[in-house]
């Protein structure tokens, strides 16, 4: 298992306060990581930084052996669903051509190709159905799947993915964990910030608890213990096992 | 009156410029809008008057183009500065653009008052900056504004999906390493040289509404973006031409106002009665919907009723029906609806009944509501 994500060092500020302080964070390959930390914690903005969105005060990134804007290309990103006004005129099949749109190059505009590409990404989060629809017409887990099939359609080998679970409801929810393991069985890296303590366990392979430092991180067996989620959220919380029967 | 606009020199060059100056910022304003940056227009118009200034001060000179370079310099400056503002101290983006747009705009004036209580020599009219003066345009300025817009229509085009993902999704964008900062100064480059090209026809008090209403307006009319983009364009460009030939025919209106005008019509009518999004459209489907589903609950309340009878067509009284709507006093106005539909009937003592289509009628209703 060679090492895809790499981060040595991170300090990231706001002004004069440390968001993120002294991180160190190594995924290997066909690795699905969930970050988890309480609100504050700095989850979206440890993967902005490493995505470069936000420029760090210290330390080293690295992913795939490269400094980010050399592997872009081999990157997906999945932003917050709220990040964006979804009242934008313009249709599914759209936003998830934007996702080619590195690839594509300057000037070039989406053709045939892309838009088969485009749909089978679609297709895959079961949404082929509502290409043509306005994007505000649709759901939260619609909105959340047309967010994964833009991301899919990259053809990346790494993805970071920021809550992409939240607000979805269980079917979606189940749709989109299905969809990570197989990123994950052909070998893809997928990173993802994520709050519901319960599932961490069932879902994930490794996790990485993080509140301004590094906690704790390596296999979800090992690290995910009432201890060191004590640690992270400060003594407040406890996961409730489920009585083994 | 085609006669009279080919025929008159300054009517003819007006209405051009106009319908030029809305073609372009049509566009624009499809950008601005769906950036939510409403303001910035706002802002960098006030920002340009000290530019206007400046520039005579400095060259003596009222071409045209020397002038909207002053003011396009003063623009951009303006835009730079509510960056700086924002980005190094604490001060929101929205008071920044307050602040600069203020700051500006009274630097602009206190220079006109200068300029013009001085005795440099050809001085006068650069006031009308303040509210336009359409009438001053020559052919010169319109292909001065025909160029310059026409470039910048082009800049639009050529980098057309990358605008596009910056308004919807700045974020990914810039996860794609497309170089976001350079696309946004860009963008607001665009959107100042439109506002230069607008000023000595619409002032610069008036220019933001040429740089927000007709995209406000072409929203209401579609969900695409390309063609939000075109609405907005052929928006801005009747409304400048409307507007040019109304102010020119009618006695001495002036025209940047009226342009202005004419486009916060169209804005209003959209608003109230575009389809999908317009208010009155939505209020009207809401109370056919409400009727349609309040004749329909009488339609199944008969079928009910019959059920306890060996046919569905069995009739009842209108008396009987009322027990279940005591309080509705439209129940006879449901039942001559729906009469008129073909879905029920009335028989010779008056009672109601379900016609044959009316019973099919229901079996659908019930089988599309049963999920």
């Amino acid at each position: 298992m060679s090492t895809v994500i790499e981060v040595r060092d991170l300090t990231v500020a706001y002004r004069e306060n440390p968001v993120l302080w002294d991180i160190d964070l190594d995924v290997g390959s066909g690795t699905l990581m969930a970050i988890v930390g309480p609100n504050g914690a700095g989850k979206t903005t440890l993967i902005k930084t490493i995505l470069g969105l936000i420029k760090p005060a210290a330390g080293q990134i690295r992913i795939l052996g490269q400094p980010y804007h050399k592997v872009a290309t081999s990157v997906g990103y999945v932003p917050q669903r709220g990040s964006v006004d979804w009242d934008f005129p313009t249709s599914v099949l759209d936003v998830v051509l934007m996702g080619l749109y590195g690839r594509l190059g300057w000037i070039r505009r989406p053709g045939s190709m892309q838009r088969k590409e485009a749909l089978a990404a679609l297709e895959k989060v079961d949404m082929v159905d509502y290409s043509h629809q306005q994007i505000s017409q649709l759901s939260g887990g619609q909105q959340q799947r047309v967010f994964l099939a833009r991301a899919l359609v990259q053809k990346a080998q790494v993805y970071f993915m920021d809550e992409p679970l939240q607000g979805v409801d269980a079917t979606t929810e189940h749709a989109i964990i299905d969809l990570l393991q197989v990123l994950r069985s052909s070998g893809k890296t997928v990173v993802v910030v994520h709050h519901d303590l319960q599932t961490v366990s069932s879902y994930f392979d490794e996790v990485f608890l993080l509140n301004i430092r590094r906690i704790s991180s390596g296999p979800v067996s090992e690290v995910f213990t009432d201890q060191n989620l004590k640690l992270t959220y400060g003594g407040r919380v406890a996961i409730i096992k489920e009585p083994t029967s | 009156m085609i006669e009279q606009l080919l025929g008159d020199y300054t009517l003819r060059t007006v209405t051009l410029g106009a319908a030029i100056l809305g073609a372009v910022s049509g566009v624009l304003s499809t950008f601005v809008v769906l950036r939510q940056q409403s303001l910035l227009g706002d802002a960098v118009s006030h920002a340009a008057l000290p530019g206007i200034g400046l520039a005579f001060l400095i060259t003596g000179s009222k071409a045209s183009l020397i002038l909207m370079i002053g003011a396009g310099i003063a623009g951009w400056l303006g835009t730079a500065l509510v960056l700086l503002i924002t980005h190094s101290s604490r001060v929101k983006y929205d008071s920044a653009l307050g602040l600069v747009l203020s700051v500006f705009f009274g630097i602009g004036l206190v220079l006109l008052t200068f300029i013009q209580k001085s005795s440099l020599p050809n001085q006068a009219g650069l006031d009308s900056f303040l509210f336009g003066q359409a009438a001053s345009l020559v052919m010169e300025d319109v292909l001065t504004m025909t160029v310059v817009g026409g470039l910048a229509l082009v800049v639009i085009l050529l980098f057309w999906k990358e605008f596009k993902l910056l308004a919807f999704d700045p974020d990914f964008a810039r996860s794609l390493v497309l170089p976001v900062r350079w696309l946004d100064v860009g963008c607001t480059t665009l959107l100042v040289v439109v506002i230069v090209i607008g000023l000595q026809t619409v002032g610069v008090v008036l220019m933001s509404a040429m740089i927000i209403a007709p995209a406000a307006a072409a929203r209401q009319w579609t969900d695409h973006f390309g063609m939000m983009t075109l609405i907005s364009m052929i928006i801005g460009m009747l409304c400048g031409t409307g507007g040019s030939i109304l102010s020119a025919t009618t006695s001495n209106l002036p025209t940047g106002p009226i342009i202005v005008v004419c486009t916060s019509g169209v804005v209003v009518m959209s608003i109230l009665a575009a389809p999908h999004r317009g208010i009155l459209w939505n209020k009207i489907r809401q109370i056919l919907q409400n009727r349609r589903l309040r004749a329909e609950a009488v339609l199944l309340d008969l079928f009910d009723l019959a059920k306890q009878h060996e046919t569905p067509e069995y009739p009842h009284m209108e008396e009987v029906l009322r027990v279940i709507y005591p309080q509705s006093g439209s129940l006879l106005r449901q039942l001559q609806g729906l009469q008129s539909k073909g879905l029920v009937m009335r028989n010779e003592h008056g009672a109601w009944a379900l016609t044959p289509d009316g019973v099919i009628r229901c079996h659908q209703l019930i089988k599309e509501r049963t999920p």
